[in-house]
């Protein structure tokens, strides 16, 4: 018989109880798992789906807190092309409209020059010509959804558009996306001349002297603001918002994790101070009576870690399967917060359970014996 | 003969002294020897094991083991996992815990491996005939046996003082005869010092020397007759 041993048997002692402690730290984990990772996805999901463009650098107005929160006018595109490095410009209007399904989508708006046409692989049917209006590519995944293929039409607020070809992007958002010509979007959503951003390319994006100076450049034209890609949602004020909500909120459910472990043992200590008093004694010192209650503590969060891992990744499949997040993230906790939120959790329930056993080893043994 | 553990003007108090529990007990016990201490209730029997194995502080006084001062939680730690055996009136053992694994666990810390651990529990058991019993929980162990684990439990270590506290207690008479039986045994065959607190008189006469405690004040009776006489 080992320490080990000897806290499997005092847990198996009361099933009920070390089930439940277990039980809720794997929600606390699973919680925590899927709650960061949605807020992760998110930006991951953003970030590739403007980085899938080939774009290096958003260009928004400045002063905006949120990404599709303000829009600039198409013509501004014109003076970015002019700065020394910019290689193309392309605008792009974001909105959520209505299908005549009365479903919403993200429709993006594409102008007739943009580069990002350089970059959409088809998986069926084909691009919309250079003049042509009232046309619309469905992201795959939008199309499987609505059952639409090449040839069919589709509604857009009360606007017929014929699909001319299914899109096969890698991010979730684009593979959920309708792209309609841009002035065919400025039309419908009443905002003629606006983007909501302007994507850059530029000529040397891998010389970040260069990059800097663009950046400083379209910074000094009055009321905008370049983002690199990578950084441009680190100032969004709705993805700041989730972030801090969802991080919150998962912070929350580990340290109620933590809470069951401290109150289970607590428990078990303040029933088992006879026991204790015998193990002190027989000559168990105060560190070997410590270590044998947090070894309980430790197997404790190790279960509930390891089952919270699979309630974390189950759960973002579940979330990945309501329509109304699933077709804007791919919620996908990666191994690293996978192992961080497990350790973490493990740590946490071995610090949570020093203080029973410092509470264990501070009552005289002669009191725990009922001797006094 | 030499001394094994030795009280000096030991006292030990409670509530803020109003309750005083020991007076200024002066004893010696010698290696080897068997004592008994009697007593009624709250005489402070009880209240003399507890200090002589560091399980209770005295309030005043010195206690000294081997000739040497012991002060420290962790000395008396120490020599409660090496060098003295208690057993307790109502056996005091582990019930998710098997006979075998009740006496394990006193050799936890002692710096020997998990095999040899569980060879010297099985020795321990053996030696007070309760080894076909071993892998028993003790709910399935008749009070008698229970009791004999206990004792297993306090030779384990190989201890150079047995301390026991009404052992035949809450046994019957037929079990508390086997129970001193084995104690005497382990007293004369291993030359196991052997402090034994009781209220039966019969019980206390057979050892060498008998204390009687009476209002915390403490004195030596003189010996009806000596196990050595006997032999």
């Amino acid at each position: 018989m080992n320490h080990l041993q000897l806290a499997f048997r005092n847990l198996r002692r009361r099933p009920t109880r070390s089930i439940l402690t277990s039980a809720g730290v794997a929600l606390a984990v699973g919680s925590f798992i899927t709650l960061y990772g949605l807020s992760q996805s998110v930006e991951q999901n953003l970030e590739q789906s403007i980085e899938e463009h080939g774009t290096d650098l958003t260009v928004r107005r400045a002063g905006t807190a949120e990404l599709f929160g303000g829009t600039i006018s198409q013509s501004m595109g014109a003076r970015l092309a002019k700065i020394p490095g910019v290689a193309a410009v392309a605008g792009e209007l974001i909105s959520l409209i209505n299908t005549d399904r009365d479903e919403h989508v993200l429709a993006a708006g594409w102008a007739r020059d943009s580069f990002f046409w350089q970059n959409v692989p088809l998986e069926e049917g084909r691009l919309p010509h250079r003049d042509e209006r009232k046309v619309a590519l469905l992201g795959i995944d939008l199309a499987r959804a609505m059952q639409k293929h090449a040839g069919d039409a589709i509604g857009l607020l009360g606007e017929q558009f014929q699909i001319v070809g299914i899109t096969r992007f890698n991010s979730i958002i684009n593979r959920n996306v309708v792209v309609v010509p841009l002035a065919d979007l400025q039309e419908l959503t009443f905002r003629p001349d606006a983007v909501t951003f302007l994507s850059v390319k530029l000529a040397r994006p891998e010389d970040p002297g260069e990059v800097e100076r663009v950046v400083r450049d379209i910074d000094a034209l009055d009321g905008l603001s370049a983002s690199k890609s990578e950084n441009v949602l680190r100032n969004d004020s709705m993805i700041g918002l989730l972030r801090a909500v969802s991080r919150s909120m998962a912070w929350v459910a580990l340290l109620m994790g933590v809470l069951m472990v401290l109150n289970t043992l607590l428990m078990a200590v303040l029933e088992r101070t006879r026991e204790i008093g015998i193990l002190a004694a027989i000559g168990w010192s105060t560190e070997r009576i410590t270590v044998a209650i947090v070894i309980e503590g430790f197997i404790l969060s190790v279960i509930g870690s390891a089952a919270g891992v699979v309630i974390g990744v189950v759960g973002a499949h579940l979330l990945n399967s309501v329509p109304a997040i699933g077709r804007f993230v791919a919620v996908r906790p990666t191994p690293g917060l996978i192992v961080a939120t497990a350790l973490a959790a493990t740590v946490l329930g071995i610090l949570g359970s020093f203080y029973p056993a410092w509470l264990a080893t501070r009552q005289s043994p002669a009191v725990a014996l009922g001797r006094v | 003969m030499t001394n094994l553990i030795t009280l000096e003007h030991v006292s030990r108090e409670f509530d803020g002294g109003r309750v005083v529990a020991l007076r200024d007990v002066a004893l010696t016990i010698d290696n080897g020897q068997s004592v008994s201490v009697v007593g009624a209730s709250g005489s402070g029997k009880t209240t003399l094991i507890m200090l002589m194995c560091g399980i209770m502080a005295p309030s005043t006084g010195l206690i000294r083991w081997n000739g040497k001062p012991v002060t420290t939680a962790t000395e008396w730690t120490n020599l409660r996992r090496s060098q003295i055996g208690i057993v307790f009136q109502d056996f005091n053992l582990f019930p998710t815990l098997s006979a075998n694994e009740n006496v394990e666990i006193a050799t936890f810390g002692t710096g020997i491996d998990s095999r040899e651990r569980k060879r010297r529990a099985e020795a321990a058991l053996d030696a007070v005939g309760l080894s076909a019993r071993s892998n028993h929980l003790p709910h399935a162990l008749s009070g008698g046996e229970r009791q004999r684990v206990a004792i297993a439990r306090s030779i384990v270590n190989r201890p150079t003082l047995i301390l026991a506290d009404e052992p035949t207690g809450n046994l019957d008479s037929v079990n508390g005869e086997a129970i001193i039986n084995l104690l005497f045994d382990l007293h004369r065959k291993q030359g196991v010092t052997l402090v034994l607190v009781t209220h039966d008189v019969r019980l206390a006469s057979l050892c060498e020397r008998q204390i009687r405690m009476k209002d915390g004040q403490m004195s030596e009776q003189p010996p009806v007759r000596t196990l050595r006489a006997a032999k």
